[in-house]
């Protein structure tokens, strides 16, 4: 008996056709993926979980216009920046999204002793990504946490391939001096 | 400042050819301070990547629910936008409202003058014997019918001359039937004598 992986195309069809169990299936590949990008642009988890929600049900009522079905990830990705964004305008009016502070759920962390454990490094990169501005942050967890080309990151964050660029290239740059005292302790 | 032919963060995010990336490689291999340049980017991507992915507290799952669907007609609408269809529903559209336009806007045109410019067109290429011929022939055809009416008119007349006439020879003939009748009365009225009563009066 040969067994078939069910594609992401094919579930994307049935789903557009109305099948809700197709579209759950599809969910379930990507809810993950989808809710730790939005814990990084962020910061917090209901916020992530939230929006994560509000993204599939955009997604599915709105699976009919999606014409390539090898465009669903930049796809989704583009509702959930879409999301995220729509949320922080609500929260902050008044301002400019670029300039709002980063989020202090995993902030202010101080790193003890002489080594450097794995929770540790971990809230140490945590807290070097939020001291990025949400753009910057945003690019990176497209492309080192998500994987993407840079082409569908432009299509995601709707700029140029250039400024992708120059986002992700500052904050490598940054990562790199902040992250440079715990790597000098060892990373494993 | 790196010496490579290409960026090494575009190297190192594996955004680079195959053939850019044997430059970069062999350049790499070469130059010290390039391959540190790139031991930092690995390593940082590295430390970056110790930060895994989080479960998400609770599973997302949707249910089949009526209020969550669209209804048909946008499913129908949207299925037809989507398609390739619409330049064709948007041309067709187009025509049939510029189309209903002109049938508006345009002025009406007179169509006994178009009627009359073809006999006049015809006559223009008649010669004048044609034309002669075409005149008696019309001045003919209307004596003949007015002889016919006259005809007609005077056999009508006629007809009815002799109506009267067979009418008042009647009458005449009732005329002198009553006058015979009269004298016959006055004749008998004679015979018989005076009433009775004027008989005893006179004695």
């Amino acid at each position: 008996m040969i067994f078939r992986a069910v594609e992401d195309g094919d579930l994307i069809r049935q789903a557009a056709r109305g099948n809700v169990e197709a579209f759950n299936l599809l969910v379930s590949r990507w809810e993950k993926r989808v809710y730790n990008y939005l814990l990084r642009l962020t910061a917090n988890r209901e916020d992530a979980l939230d929006l994560t929600q509000d993204v599939f049900l955009k997604a599915y009522q709105n699976l009919r216009k999606l014409d390539d079905g090898a465009r669903f990830a930049p796809w989704l990705y583009r509702i959930a920046h879409n999301e995220a964004y729509s949320m922080f305008r609500k929260r902050r009016p008044e301002s400019d999204v670029a300039d709002l502070p980063p989020a202090a759920t995993e902030t202010g962390i101080t790193l003890g002793g002489s080594s450097v454990f794995p929770i540790e490094l971990s809230l140490a990169v945590a807290s070097a990504l939020q001291r990025l501005s949400p753009e910057q942050r945003e690019a990176v967890a497209l492309k080192i946490y998500q994987g993407f080309k840079f082409e569908e990151m432009a299509e995601i964050l709707s700029c140029p391939v250039s400024t992708v660029k120059s986002r992700l290239y500052t904050a490598l740059e940054l990562l790199k001096i902040e992250l440079a005292p715990i790597e000098a302790r060892g990373v494993s | 400042m790196s010496c490579s032919p290409f960026d090494l963060k575009d190297y190192f995010f594996e955004e680079l050819g195959g053939a850019e990336r044997k430059e970069v490689e062999a350049h790499v291999h070469a130059c010290k301070a390039c391959r540190e340049e790139l031991s930092r980017l690995r390593l940082t991507g590295t430390t970056l990547l110790s930060l895994r992915e989080e479960e998400i507290p609770r599973r997302i799952a949707f249910v089949s629910d009526p209020i969550f669907e669209p209804s048909p007609w946008r499913r129908w609408w949207t299925g037809f936008w989507n398609t390739p269809a619409r330049l064709g529903f948007g041309a067709a559209a187009l025509l049939s409202a510029a189309l209903v336009v002109f049938a508006l806007a345009r002025p009406v045109t007179v169509q006994p003058a178009r009627l009359s410019q073809a006999p006049a067109a015809q006559a223009a290429t008649l010669s004048d014997a044609a034309i002669q011929a075409r005149i008696d022939q019309a001045a003919d055809r209307a004596v003949a019918e007015r002889t016919r009416q006259l005809v007609s008119e005077v056999a009508a007349e006629r007809r009815e001359v002799a109506a009267d006439r067979q009418r008042l020879l009647l009458v005449a003939a009732e005329l002198d039937f009553s006058d015979r009748r009269e004298q016959a009365r006055t004749v008998a009225a004679l015979e018989y004598g005076p009433p009775r009563q004027a008989t005893k009066e006179a004695k």
